[in-house]
């Protein structure tokens, strides 16, 4: 940008010779490599001093000045013939936009600028000839070499050029997707017959590094039995990212959905062309984020009602940013994971919960061991725990404090029945029953608390199993 | 009571007066013969010449007896200044302003403020900014003492504000060409209230026309300080707010795109595309002229552009150059184009071929910008070139041209 008043732009001139290793080379070189990064160019800002004739040479409150002086100014500028620099000092009555100072011109980069992973390197290599004679079979190269590799770009070894005159120039560009970080070398090479009829080669070396433009986070959350990815964008650039495209890509097992907040009103444009004015999404430079909401619900296959043990891959973010003139970059994250998720080996449910519970009476509940693995289960013990809370419970079942169950099957329930008296009235919860296998020696992590809702209660009584359908007091 | 100037018919025409000595030698500069560029295609010198001979000189811009008197009428040997600034005379204009001050030429108070508001302007343009701000020290205290009815013996029966407004809007601007981005965008931001009060009062339709002009203007320089900081939502809310206040179709279609040009700059393609397309319809429900013509085959030029598609963008460019020659934003752009097709020694062709066809019009920093890049790519030695350009452009550049942009 040329910022009026400032100075023009400091250092990094558009155009650039490098490094040349002089260790091949002998004597003067009649050919020298020009580069320029050709990244798109962008439009000219100012704040003109440019002004309308009624704010200048009248006060402010006069009014209708206008009349005479659109005839004042209309016996000024006519177009062709109007050889003087009015244009950098009177504003025109039909373009009073003309103060916002973005006349539409474009400006070519002017310094290399900083490049990142996911863009395209594009850059224009002009070879001059600056020499008083014409050099022959030009054999040019050019290559990218990174830590990792070499990419070759150009190469004319299988079609030389025949000739560049003297004071002439053989130009190309080359572009090439930018996939790892780090310094990368622009390798230009050239070997040519000059002047002299001498076999000459000339290398030259651009230097540049890579960054890293983005940075994503991601937070997993397990609700219920939806799962959602929240990922935090942060932009490491230099420049505003446009987000073009933000596309979560979920694994096999997966579908996704990206939530949006609801708009609000303001944001509603009122005006006409209300499809211009979508609020775009533009990423701060320097650290600015954005955040990105998806709602993940797993695909059940009919045949295998299991879930996946071990870790859960949910899928990749697919980004496409763009800077100015819609310059282009593209990155994908890695696999992003989710929880870790158990497999559920028992599930236990309250099937019959008598519709009127009373007080200090006591109460059968009827429930159902479920082993949900393709092999046997057991046997168990069923615990109802009183040492968990400090509190006072409010239900408590006295006697038998285990309850022994035999082997299931896989994919078997068992039912049983517990009974309790109650405490309290009101909603209350069964909970602190924990399963052991007997067997495997390990306790099921703590299953769910059952809800009852209990009428009245009355007196304390004793507790007993009744499973076998005998009473024992 | 409203005053309005007019030339009264009572007076006999005054025939043109031959030019003072200032512009004789201003137009004398302009007579060089300009070194012709190295690389050019072989133009005339007579050619060039030609536009400026004897016969048509640049002194004839203000070439009628009304309007010299006109400007005369309303300030002391105004037409001057008008016709100094117009030439871009930035440093005479300082001479000038001067020397009326020494000599006591001016004898009105309004005559003071208005060669006053043409030094401020003059040494800003000269970037020569902490004079400009110590010039427009009696804004800092207050334009309220500036009214006609303060000086009832010069002005009988007049009343009102004799400050042009252009006092105040450089009151607003300067901080920021002094570093204080803050200060400037502040009081761009009161300046903008202060006119949407003068607004709500009962303002003849002339003056109420005149203050909405000058709305608009702060609100086109807050939203570029906006866009030169990169602020783009804010500067899309603005824009959006202009457009809704613009009825006329020309100048709506002008402004929607920049509202485009501002898209495509942060990388809105598929908006930018929109806003476009709209423009292509209003031009073409007005059955529009030449220059409508044109902004559309620029923008389309430039969506052609950013597909990379850089032979469609010339082509569009070619047909506003021929429909209009001194389409300089097309010229510029058709360069570009032509250097990312590889072609830079036509890109460089058609930038030199505009300085000298129409060099006054092409003859601006940007340009200037672009063409010395080419020349860094195109040359190892490229600073004699350069210097070429730059010996040229200081034969004909107006004083206030940025000479740094040659980068030499």
């Amino acid at each position: 940008m040329v910022n009026e008043g400032e100075g023009g732009p400091s250092g990094g001139h558009g155009g650039y010779g490098g490094d040349n290793n002089d260790s091949d080379t002998d004597g003067t070189q009649s050919l020298a490599f020009r580069v320029m990064r050709l990244c798109r160019p962008t439009f000219h800002v100012e704040t003109p001093l440019r002004f309308d004739l009624s704010d200048l040479i009248v006060g402010e409150d006069d009014d209708d000045p206008q009349s005479q002086f659109r005839r004042l100014l209309q016996s000024q500028s006519s177009t062709t013939t109007d050889l003087t620099y009015t244009n950098r000092f009177l504003l025109h009555d039909d373009h009073p936009s003309d103060a916002m100072g973005l006349p539409g011109m474009l400006v070519l980069p002017q310094s290399f600028g900083a490049i990142y992973l996911g863009e395209t390197f594009c850059s224009y290599i002009s070879i001059n000839n600056s020499s008083s004679f014409e050099v022959r079979d030009i054999v040019i190269k050019a290559e990218i070499q990174t830590e990792r590799q070499r990419i070759l770009l150009l190469d004319t070894t299988k079609t030389p050029v025949e000739t560049i005159r003297a004071g002439g120039r053989y130009d190309f560009i080359v572009e090439h997707d930018v996939k790892e970080l780090g310094a990368h070398t622009l390798v230009c090479t050239a070997q040519y017959s000059d002047g002299d009829a001498e076999r000459k080669y000339l290398p030259q070396y651009f230097k540049f590094t890579v960054s890293n433009p983005l940075s994503v986070r991601t937070k997993v959350r397990v609700v219920k039995e939806t799962t959602y990815l929240e990922a935090c964008l942060e932009n490491n650039t230099k420049s505003n990212l446009y987000m073009d495209q933000v596309d979560f890509e979920p694994a096999s097992n997966w579908s996704a959905v990206l939530l949006r907040a609801d708009s609000h009103h303001s944001e509603k444009s009122v005006s006409a062309s209300r499809e211009i004015f979508k609020p775009p999404i533009l990423i701060k430079s320097g650290g600015g984020i954005h955040n990105y909401l998806y709602q993940l619900k797993p695909l059940l296959d009919e045949s295998a009602p299991m879930k996946f043990e071990g870790s859960n891959v949910l899928g990749k973010l697919q980004i496409t940013w763009r800077t100015n003139l819609g310059e282009p970059g593209r990155l994908q994250t890695q696999q992003i994971t989710g929880n870790l998720i158990t497999q559920k080996e028992i599930e236990l449910k309250a099937t019959k919960v008598p519709s009127v519970i009373i007080l200090e009476k006591p109460f059968t509940v009827c429930l159902s061991l479920t082993n949900l693995t393709e092999s046997k289960l057991g046997p168990f013990e069923v615990l109802l725990s009183l040492s968990d809370s400090q509190e006072e419970k409010s239900l408590i079942g006295v006697g038998l404090k285990k309850m022994a169950l035999p082997q299931v099957e896989a994919f078997r329930s068992l039912n049983f029945q517990m009974n309790l008296i109650p405490m309290e009235a009101g909603m209350q919860k069964i909970s602190g029953i924990t399963v052991f296998n007997t067997t495997e020696k390990k306790s099921y992590d703590p299953l769910p608390d059952i809800e009852v809702g209990l009428h009245m209660f009355l007196s304390c009584y004793c507790w007993s199993s009744n499973w076998s359908n005998q009473k024992h007091y | 009571m409203t005053h309005r100037f007019s030339i009264s018919p009572i007076h006999a025409r005054i025939p043109f007066s031959p030019s003072p000595p200032h512009r004789q030698n201003l137009a004398g500069d302009l007579h060089t013969h300009r070194p012709r560029l190295p690389l050019l295609r072989s133009q005339s010198p007579a050619l060039y010449n030609s536009h400026f001979s004897k016969d048509h000189r640049m002194t004839d811009n203000i070439d009628n007896a009304d309007s010299v008197k006109t400007y005369n009428d309303l300030c002391y040997d105004l037409s001057s200044l008008q016709d100094l600034a117009s030439r871009g005379a930035w440093r005479s204009i300082l001479d000038k302003v001067a020397q009326a001050r020494s000599r006591s030429l001016l004898s009105k108070p309004h005559e003071h403020l208005v060669y006053l508001s043409f030094n401020a302007i003059a040494l800003t343009k000269l970037r020569r900014f902490s004079e400009a701000v110590a010039e427009l020290d009696l804004v800092e205290k207050g334009l309220d003492i500036y009214r006609y009815e303060t000086y009832p013996h010069h002005y009988p029966n007049r009343h009102g504000s004799m400050a042009p407004f252009v006092l105040r809007w450089l009151h607003a601007e300067l901080p920021s060409r002094l570093g204080k981005r803050q200060e400037t965008l502040d009081r761009f931001y009161i300046l903008l209230q202060f006119i949407k009060e003068k607004l709500t009062n009962n303002l003849p339709d002339s003056s109420r026309e005149v203050w909405k002009k000058r709305e608009g203007l702060v609100i086109n320089s807050i939203i570029s300080h906006h866009l030169s900081h990169k602020e783009f939502g804010v500067c899309l809310d603005l824009i959006n707010e202009l457009i809704n206040r613009e009825s006329a179709p020309v100048p709506r279609a002008i402004l929607m795109s920049k509202l485009g040009y501002i898209q495509m700059q942060f990388g809105d393609l598929e908006g930018a595309r929109g806003t476009f397309g709209v423009i292509e319809r209003i031009v073409r429900e007005q059955k529009g002229d030449t220059e409508m013509m044109n902004l559309v085959n620029r923008n389309k030029a430039l969506m052609f552009m950013v597909e990379k598609d850089y032979a469609s963008a010339v082509r569009e460019y070619q047909e506003c150059i021929d429909r209009d020659g001194s389409d300089v934003v097309a010229i510029n752009n058709k360069a570009l184009c032509l250097m990312y097709m590889r072609d830079l020694s036509d890109s460089i062709k058609v930038m030199e071929n505009a300085l000298e066809r129409i060099p006054t019009i092409a003859l601006n920093e940007t340009f200037v910008v672009n063409l010395c890049s080419m020349y860094e790519l195109a040359y190892v030695n490229h600073s004699d070139i350069k210097k070429t350009l730059s010996s040229w452009i200081a034969r004909v550049a107006p004083d206030d041209f940025d000479t740094s942009c040659t980068r030499i």
